[in-house]
């Protein structure tokens, strides 16, 4: 750690390229938000008080919850909180802590917190799983006591000054989505993996992420401003002048040459020799369809639809699906929109709380051990056709006003595509709106890549996800650092698949369109070219620098780089022989 | 009165939530202070969460000292209810 000045400079993980200057803002979980405050002798007796006041008020929470609880939701729910009502009468949240502001004299939020968190550590040594998972049960009591003890309403990321530099234990999603990119200048997180889906999100926003830096610690420096270098993954604790400047500078020749490749925007994708290609947009939120045709994309190639639940924390209903679809559908102005139906479990769920009415949702499945395998995506939509069915009404419907694709995502096998297909055809009869409406399959579960002559018989197009294909034949966690150096996006496993998918779909003359992050490397789009790939999705903003690197290959070459790479046996050597390639 | 037995664990999945509950329950409307004794641990029976810590599996021993009027019926209580396997049988 140099030091010059008081100048502290910090190695983390790069998350998301860029670089970012601002002022600190520390996100807290209420968790960690907890200030500790001596309380004079007198106003012990107050302080017992209000902690009765907030055992109270959660009390009557549960108590609420329960009761409705127990006229819908499934029984074990309200028996759960009634444990819940019983631990708030239990003597270790009622005359312990009474007794610890007594002797101790600090606020009863710090008090709580401390003994909640020595009852979390005894809980933890517990070898009986069953045992150790009822810690859940503590901390959602104690959420609930020290959200009515805490007066502080929590900060939220869309309503952060300007240049700020958000520094949190952890990004989730939903948070990531709302951080505005005008307002915050750069992430920093204390635990984090390159390919989390807040880590795609902030790529995607251009906001410089960096993870793995020590943010407790931070919250003791004295911190005046940062920096936050996003492609080394640099953080820069009081900056010098000097240091400032040259990053001011390195700020601006980035910006330009951002500019420089969105001058391509209105130029064809197309190779030197007249191969077109064509590049569409990643979308999570409606709002950037501006964006994306601005930056010369074709069209949007993968909507993710469950950010419209993940955003809201609750699930759209028909109608408000069908005004968005809709609105967008008329935005793009005859291009397509692939709408990926709610993708969502597995890694993208939300702890609704009890009582919630989509809460049910999640809680039936409950706490999976191994949810990358487990009942997200399709699987979960076929789990609760209401949420499917609704949704496909609302794209149905949408679909009278442009061009509207629909893409299942996790398919592992055939029969899942059909189900969707059969009730397309239903609700068409239905609704008496018989246009032809184009589905397509995901391929990225290994089944359906092995699979994919037969599933291009009977779909009209495939969209190869890279993210999860990799993750899963490589048997590699994306979110986990421990395994992200196995993570090998150009693994030669992969370049197969992808050839032996595109060869499928030519066969089958289905148009084959692949997304992901991969599609954005400029050292890997030749690469996919050449293996026959022709429509890419990528977040808008990397449209330019993909346009740009199609615009300087040539087919020939392109298949001949890729009939190279797919010698070589293992990661290592064939990334080697990318750079060397690419490079000249 | 002073009071002192040992009793086993006999339900399935041993002293968790479901029989935390009924303990403290059942211990509610009595006056005697009854403790739990389990791998030299000894803590408060009315207290469901300090039940849950004990973590006592199917078949593991308990010593309850409960002390205090009516401690007889209190021990009474809850032996019978470890027997009923709380319930659960």
């Amino acid at each position: 750690m140099p030091s010059k000045d008081g100048e502290i400079v910090l190695r983390g993980l790069p998350i998301s390229k860029g670089i970012g200057i601002g002022l600190p803002v520390f996100f807290a979980s209420l968790e960690d938000y907890v200030p500790e405050v001596a309380i004079p002798c007198q106003e012990v007796d107050l302080e017992i008080a209000r902690y009765r006041r907030a055992l109270e008020k959660s009390r009557q929470d549960v108590e609420m919850l329960q009761k409705v609880s127990l006229s819908e939701g499934p029984s074990e729910i309200a028996s759960i909180l009634g444990t819940h009502l019983e631990m708030m009468q239990d003597p270790l949240l009622t005359s312990v802590i009474e007794k610890r502001i007594r002797s101790h004299r600090r606020n009863t939020e710090s008090i709580f917190q401390h003994l909640i968190e020595e009852y979390k550590a005894r809980f933890k040594t517990i070898q009986d799983h069953y045992f150790g998972e009822r810690v859940r049960d503590i901390v959602d009591v104690a959420r609930r006591i020290l959200g009515h003890l805490c007066p502080f309403e929590r900060l939220k990321m869309a309503e952060v000054p300007h240049n700020s530099i958000i520094l949190t234990q952890e990004l989730v999603p939903t948070e990531t989505v709302e951080a505005n990119a005008s307002l915050v200048s750069g992430f920093i997180t204390a635990v984090g993996g390159i390919t989390s889906h807040a880590a795609i999100i902030a790529r995607a926003k251009g906001i410089p992420y960096v993870a793995n830096v020590d943010i407790k610690g931070l919250k003791k420096v004295d911190l005046h401003s940062l920096i936050v270098d996003g492609s080394q993954g640099i953080v820069i604790l009081n900056p010098t002048r000097a240091t400032l400047k040259r990053y001011q500078e390195m700020q601006k020749s980035y910006q330009k040459s951002y500019k420089l490749l969105k001058s391509v925007a209105h130029l064809k994708g197309e190779t030197i020799d007249g191969y077109e290609v064509r590049l569409f947009a990643n979308l999570e939120s409606p709002k950037e369809i501006d964006q994306l045709i601005k930056a010369g994309a074709s069209g949007v190639g993968l909507f993710r639809s469950e950010y419209l639940f993940l955003s809201q924390q609750k699930f759209p209903t028909e109608e408000e699906q069908f005004c968005i679809y809709k609105k967008m559908v008329k935005a793009l102005k005859g291009r397509p929109l692939v709408i990926r139906v709610f993708d969502l479990g597995g890694d993208k769920k939300i702890d609704l709380p009890l009582g919630h009415a989509h809460a049910k949702y999640f809680s039936d499945i409950g706490c999976e051990p191994n949810p990358a395998l487990g009942c997200r995506a399709i699987r979960f939509l076929l789990r609760y056709p209401d949420l499917l069915e609704a949704q496909l009404r609302a794209i149905i419907r949408a679909a009278q006003f442009g061009d509207i694709h629909i893409l299942v995502p996790m398919v592992s096998d055939i029969h899942e595509v059909r189900l969707v297909r059969e009730k397309v055809e239903t609700i068409q009869k239905e609704l008496g709106k018989p246009k032809p409406l184009p589905l397509g399959c995901m391929i990225e579960v290994p089944s359906s890549a092995i699979m994919c002559d037969a599933i291009s018989r009977e779909v009209d197009f495939l969209s190869i996800g890279t993210n999860d294909l990799i993750q899963y034949v490589l048997a590699a966690d994306r979110g986990n650092h421990h395994t992200a150096d196995l993570y090998y996006s150009t693994h030669p496993s992969i370049l197969r698949l992808i050839r032996m998918i595109v060869t499928s779909a030519n066969a089958a003359r289905k148009p084959v369109i692949l997304c992901g992050e991969l599609a954005a490397d400029p050292i890997i789009i030749p690469l996919l070219i050449g293996l026959g790939v022709r429509e890419f999705s990528v977040a808008a903003r990397h449209i330019p620098i993909v346009k740009h690197t199609i615009r300087k290959w040539r087919i020939l070459e392109a298949c001949r780089l890729a009939e190279g790479a797919l010698d070589y046996p293992s990661a290592k050597e064939l990334c080697d022989y990318l750079m060397q390639e690419t490079a000249k | 009165m002073k009071l002192v037995q040992k009793v086993k664990v006999k339900n399935a999945l041993g002293l968790h939530t479901r029989p935390a509950a009924v303990i403290v329950k059942l211990l509610q409307p009595r006056k005697s202070s009854v403790l739990f004794n389990y791998k030299n641990e000894t803590i408060n029976a009315r207290s469901i969460m300090s039940i849950l810590m004990l973590a006592a599996q199917k078949n593991s021993m308990i010593e309850i000292t409960v002390e205090g009027e009516d401690a007889e019926l209190t021990m009474q209580h809850l032996l019978q209810a470890f027997e009923m396997e709380f319930g659960e049988k």
